[in-house]
């Protein structure tokens, strides 16, 4: 009886082996990828490309802060290459805060809507519908 | 009487601005009206996604601005960031190509491509940041077409569009499908475009993109190894194969095009030619020799 289970088992199992080494081999494929070959054409350094994956995280939980759910931000974050993640990762510190600046600036409200009917009407800005501007 | 004077200097700055555009524009239409650019009245808050499901629908993929607004929106900034708008363009499968500058803005339009703007509509210390699309524009006129949220179009004097728009740096974004290439675009900025098809993982999306990008810049290593990569991720083997064939046969100095020929074909079972090919990335080497040793070390090593 045991002997002659050996053989299907042992069938069974250089089968299973086989296919984890193909599996595995799939998984370590030493592709190059596109990125790679295009950033050496821009010459963007190994330090650029170490420190846009180490952004990734960051600017996750920035964006994460900016109440975006995780998975969301995660996949936000996906589909930009990594010299697009190193510009994020610069400038979204910086972005207008919406909300503290104009809280602080409504007590100048009319100050302000005279501002900007004046740049208005000058063609600076487009704030309100009613300013007509000539051509 | 200074603010006279300021007028005068304002008028200074955008009468010549407009001929300069004129004479770069050469024998470019001087008025462009695009047809079938729907326009979505804007919620609040929410013109990243009308702008971009304007595009997207001119573009050939029927879809909302509420259906945009999860991927765009950040509801802390009461807005949407242009990284946010490029991604959800890539995620639908389209080609997100950034501009800069006018010239650029009225080539594409004049192409029949729709641009999408960032404005600054109020002031820098004050800012009201709004998206909009351009779909057209008349220089002698002076003015550009702006679906901008509302019902109607807006025509919009240049000069003030020029100053709304400078506060942005003059970004623009063409949202475009991967068999429609911009007119002026670059071989590296396009293929950078390309490659977030892939990143998106819209591989389909991604292969016509590069196939795109062969037809003008014949040879490019770049879109030789994306289309072969996105083949690749197929699980269309032959095809990839195909592509890293070309890639080694144009750049017989790039161990990358045949480090990916030789995996490839150790996949399809082809040993022999997958070792030669292993063999050839190792003896050029460079700063990927080890991902080269390693591919090399695997089909020696055993089976796929």
């Amino acid at each position: 009886m045991m002997k002659t289970m050996t053989k299907p088992v042992s069938f069974f199992l250089i089968l299973c082996l086989l296919s984890m080494g193909f599996a595995l081999g799939r998984a370590q494929a030493a592709m190059v990828g596109t990125e790679t070959v295009l950033n050496s054409k821009v010459q963007q350094t190994e330090r650029a490309r170490v420190n846009a994956f180490l952004e990734r995280p960051r600017v996750q939980a920035i964006l994460e802060a900016q109440g975006i759910s995780p998975a969301e931000a995660r996949a936000r974050i996906a589909c930009l290459s990594d010299s697009e993640v190193a510009g994020l990762a610069a400038t979204v510190d910086q972005l207008p805060a919406g909300g503290s600046a104009v809280g602080a600036l409504i007590g100048a409200g009319v100050l302000i809507f005279i501002v900007l009917l004046i740049t208005d009407l000058l063609g600076l800005t487009h704030v309100f519908p009613f300013v007509y501007h000539s051509r | 009487m200074p603010v006279l004077a300021f007028c005068f200097f304002l008028a200074g700055c955008a009468g010549p601005q407009l001929a300069q555009i004129r004479e770069q524009m050469g024998t470019a239409p001087s008025r462009v009206e695009l047809k079938g650019v729907p326009l979505f009245p804007q919620e609040a808050q929410q013109c990243g996604a009308a702008a971009l499901a304007m595009v997207l629908q001119w573009s050939g993929l029927p879809t909302t601005p509420e259906a945009l607004v999860p991927e765009v929106y950040s509801p802390a900034l009461k807005g949407s960031l242009q990284p946010a708008i490029v991604g959800a363009a890539r995620r639908s499968g389209r080609v997100a190509y950034p501009i800069s500058g006018t010239k650029a803005l009225l080539q594409e339009v004049a192409a029949g491509h729709p641009v999408i703007v960032l404005v600054n509509l109020g002031l820098s210390w004050y800012p009201k940041w709004h998206y909009a699309v351009v779909t057209g524009y008349d220089l002698s006129e002076g003015f550009v077409v702006l679906h901008s949220g509302k019902i109607e179009p807006e025509y919009l004097p240049f000069r003030v569009f020029q100053n709304t728009w400078a506060r942005s740096h003059r970004w623009g974004l063409l949202v475009l499908g991967p068999g429609d290439p911009p007119v002026t675009a670059g071989e590296t900025a396009y293929l950078a475009a390309v490659l977030g098809l892939e990143k998106a993982r819209r591989w389909h999306e991604a292969v016509k993109g590069y196939q795109t990008a062969l037809q003008q810049w014949p040879g490019s290593l770049p879109a030789l190894m994306g289309l072969g990569n996105s083949f690749y991720a197929l699980r269309e083997l032959p095809r990839a194969a195909n592509a890293f064939q070309e890639a080694a046969r144009f750049h017989p100095a790039s161990g990358a095009a045949f480090n990916n020929l030789a995996q490839v074909l150790w996949e399809e079972g082809r040993r022999e030619k997958a070792l030669a090919a292993a063999q050839k990335a190792v003896a050029l080497g460079g700063p990927l020799a080890d991902t080269y040793r390693k591919t090399l070390k695997e089909i020696q090593s055993g089976t796929p």
